[in-house]
């Protein structure tokens, strides 16, 4: 494993920093040397490999001027970093932006990486009982013209008691070869509510690393959810630890790679206080020569009864060579729990879509309404319409018929 | 005429279901199709559809005068065939109204139209919607989803009715009704009989024809026509079994 790209980038990335500050990155940067990037010898990284990234040479990103106007829901306030860069031309605001610390415990090669380059990001701190007027939707592009580019950010949520937020973490891009890292760290008080969104139609140039760790505090109430439709390659890992009596945490998404895409989707929900309800629905549609991965884990800690989890896992693979790996993964130390689990997968139904053609709808048409209908569960939880009509262009899904229209001719 | 089947040969994987069968149907005429289990009426009625799963290696089948075996099933649809099926299909996550919306443009857009405006679209519904009997409400269900046994019979009748076709194939549509919705479906077939547009039953019963009063009858037996006749020979089926047929 070389790596020397990347010691060559950091030296000159280090050597712009305040000296203070350099000690800390050597130490990170080192523990990412030690550990490189993950391989599939790591239970973890079974199914995703990124060995052959040692070899590979990006530069540090830089402020490359972007249109994002297309991607801009009107009606959330905006946030917006090119190659981990705070476009404040762009951004409708900067209060939420800041330089973040890297998380202390650098449980992989990877996160030791972004450790050890991150650059400000996202700082949202709502103190006790605030409520963010409108949602914040993070932009996160990146774009690369002749070289290839790099970006890694840490990122951070706090919500006070009570204090409630919606947050879309989006991220999009074009140009050649890229690779971004993100770590996401979220902190919900007591009573605590988030509505945390991500949807990543990057270009197929792109790799993406994103991980989220939540920490529940009681009653707090997480709704979180992911939906990758593009890029070349993603890994996308989801923790939340349940620390508070009562904590409830939806976690739920949708991936639908296609062309030579792989897309890895690691959940883990722990349950660390009793009476606390976790729910992680995970859809995928995965097509041509895609690959997709699913691992969902469930920990109950001895003191966590009464825990009500439930995970359910269904997946649609539209092409003889896609392929997918999904794993439910349980591991309970408490005996007065609930925990269930389901995965399945399965083809577009046949039968379905010959009734749908017999009715004179195209093929084209026909398949689009089966995935729709398959997709529906994890869309209908999108609860912001623009964001929902975002999603359901990328994904090229017919509209239904409004209902409310239904009833009023209907009646 | 309508609908010509010349020597039709139609195979299930190696079996050999239709065996030369022959048939002309005219405009405004009902034909009522019956035969023992295993005859080949499903089978017949699936491919002049274009349902997958058929192989066809003799014969010809013209709608119109075209040649309906190069066309795929939704263009078979589009061309005025429609085929009510034995066992309607659940689609769950797929309304009923979103599939009534997209099949009516679908042939629209197949004939050079524009799409139907929604409050026109809406009240065809709804009047139909009435006629079968089928409560509104159900129609933002998935497609037959949760449906008892009549309700997707009359669902079949409701999207017939709103489809229009001109050539009506119903395949044992009349099995597992009761005399109340048995009623309900005869009075949609009846509703669309007109001199442009001709019907085939596929049915096992006599029932179904004391309300739909065919022209001709035919017997299916061993992947032919055996015996056609007028409606009198249903009932001579009906007294007499199949048996004497097929000993013929």
């Amino acid at each position: 494993m070389s790596l020397s790209t990347y010691t060559e980038r950091f030296e000159r990335f280090a050597a712009t920093l305040p000296a203070a500050e350099q000690q800390q990155r050597q130490a990170q940067f080192a523990r990412f040397l030690s550990s490189g990037f993950p391989t599939r010898a790591l239970e973890e990284w079974r199914y995703t490999d990124l060995s052959t990234y040692a070899d590979r040479d990006y530069s540090l990103g830089e402020a490359l001027p972007s249109n994002v106007a297309s991607e801009c829901l009107a009606d959330a306030e905006r946030v917006v970093y090119v190659n981990g860069v705070l476009n404040t031309e762009l951004s409708t605001t900067s209060r939420w932006h800041a330089a973040v610390d890297a998380p202390k415990t650098l449980r992989d090669g990877l996160i030791a990486l972004n450790a050890a380059f991150a650059r400000g990001g996202l700082n949202l701190q709502l103190p006790k009982n605030e409520r963010l007027a409108a949602p914040l939707q993070v932009l996160l592009v990146s774009r690369a013209e002749s070289s290839a580019v790099m970006s890694h950010q840490c990122h951070r949520i706090e919500l006070g008691e009570n204090a409630e937020a919606t947050v879309l973490l989006q991220f999009v891009g074009n140009g050649g070869e890229r690779l971004a890292t993100h770590v996401i760290d979220i902190t919900l008080a007591a009573g605590a509510k988030l509505q945390l969104y991500r949807l990543q139609d990057e270009g197929s140039g792109a790799t993406l690393i994103t991980q989220v760790e939540v920490q529940q505090a009681r009653g707090s109430q997480l709704r979180a959810l992911t939906i990758d439709l593009g890029a070349a390659f993603v890994r996308h890992d989801f923790s939340t630890d349940l620390a508070g009596p009562g904590a409830d945490a939806e976690i739920s998404g949708l991936y639908a790679p296609r062309g030579t895409a792989h897309i890895d989707n690691h959940t883990r929900a722990v349950h660390s206080a009793p009476h606390c309800r976790s729910r992680s629905h995970y859809r995928g549609i995965i097509d041509e020569r895609a690959r997709a991965v699913f691992n969902g884990k469930v920990l109950v800690q001895p003191d966590a009864q009464k825990t009500d989890s439930e995970q359910r896992i269904a997946n649609l693979l539209l092409s003889r060579r896609a392929e997918v790996n999904a794993k439910p993964e349980l591991e309970i130390y408490a005996d007065d729990v609930k925990c269930a689990h389901g995965a399945t997968v399965g083809q577009l139904d046949e039968t379905a879509l010959g009734y749908l053609r017999s009715r004179g709808i195209p093929q084209d048409a026909a398949r689009a309404l089966l995935l729709r209908a398959f997709a529906v569960e994890i869309l209908d939880r999108i609860t912001w319409p623009a964001l929902a009509a975002r999603v359901a262009a990328g994904m090229n899904l017919p509209s239904e018929m409004p209902l409310a229209s239904l009833d009023e001719v209907m009646a | 005429m309508l609908l010509e089947i010349k020597n039709l040969h139609a195979r299930v994987e190696t079996k050999e279901i239709l065996k030369g069968l022959d048939l002309t149907v005219k405009a405004g005429e009902v034909h009522a199709i019956m035969g023992p289990n295993g005859a080949g009426k499903s089978t017949l009625s699936h491919v002049i559809a274009g349902r997958e799963g058929y192989a066809v290696t003799d014969g010809e089948v013209l709608f119109n005068g075209k040649n309906l075996l190069e066309l795929e099933p939704e263009a078979r649809a589009c061309e005025g065939i429609f085929l009510g099926f034995q066992y309607p299909v659940e689609i769950p996550g797929v309304s009923n109204i979103t599939l009534l919306k997209a099949a009516l443009n679908a042939r629209r857009k197949y004939r050079g139209e524009k799409e139907i405006e929604p409050g026109d679209f809406l009240a065809w519904v709804r009047d139909r919607a009435k006629l079968v009997k089928i409560d509104p409400k159900m129609l933002s269900r998935g497609v037959n989803e949760g449906f008892s046994g009549g309700e997707k019979k009359r669902n079949e009748i409701l999207q017939m009715l709103i489809l229009q076709p001109t050539l009506m194939i119903l395949d044992e549509t009349d099995s597992g009704l009761d005399i109340d919705a048995l009623r309900i479906v005869a009075d949609g077939i009846n509703t669309m009989r007109a001199p442009e547009r001709a019907t085939i039953l596929v049915t096992h019963y006599q029932r179904l024809l004391d309300y739909v009063q065919p022209d001709f009858v035919h017997v299916l037996a061993g992947g032919r026509i055996v015996k056609s006749g007028g409606p009198e020979l249903a009932k001579e089926l009906e007294d007499k079994g199949y048996g004497w047929l097929e000993a013929a």
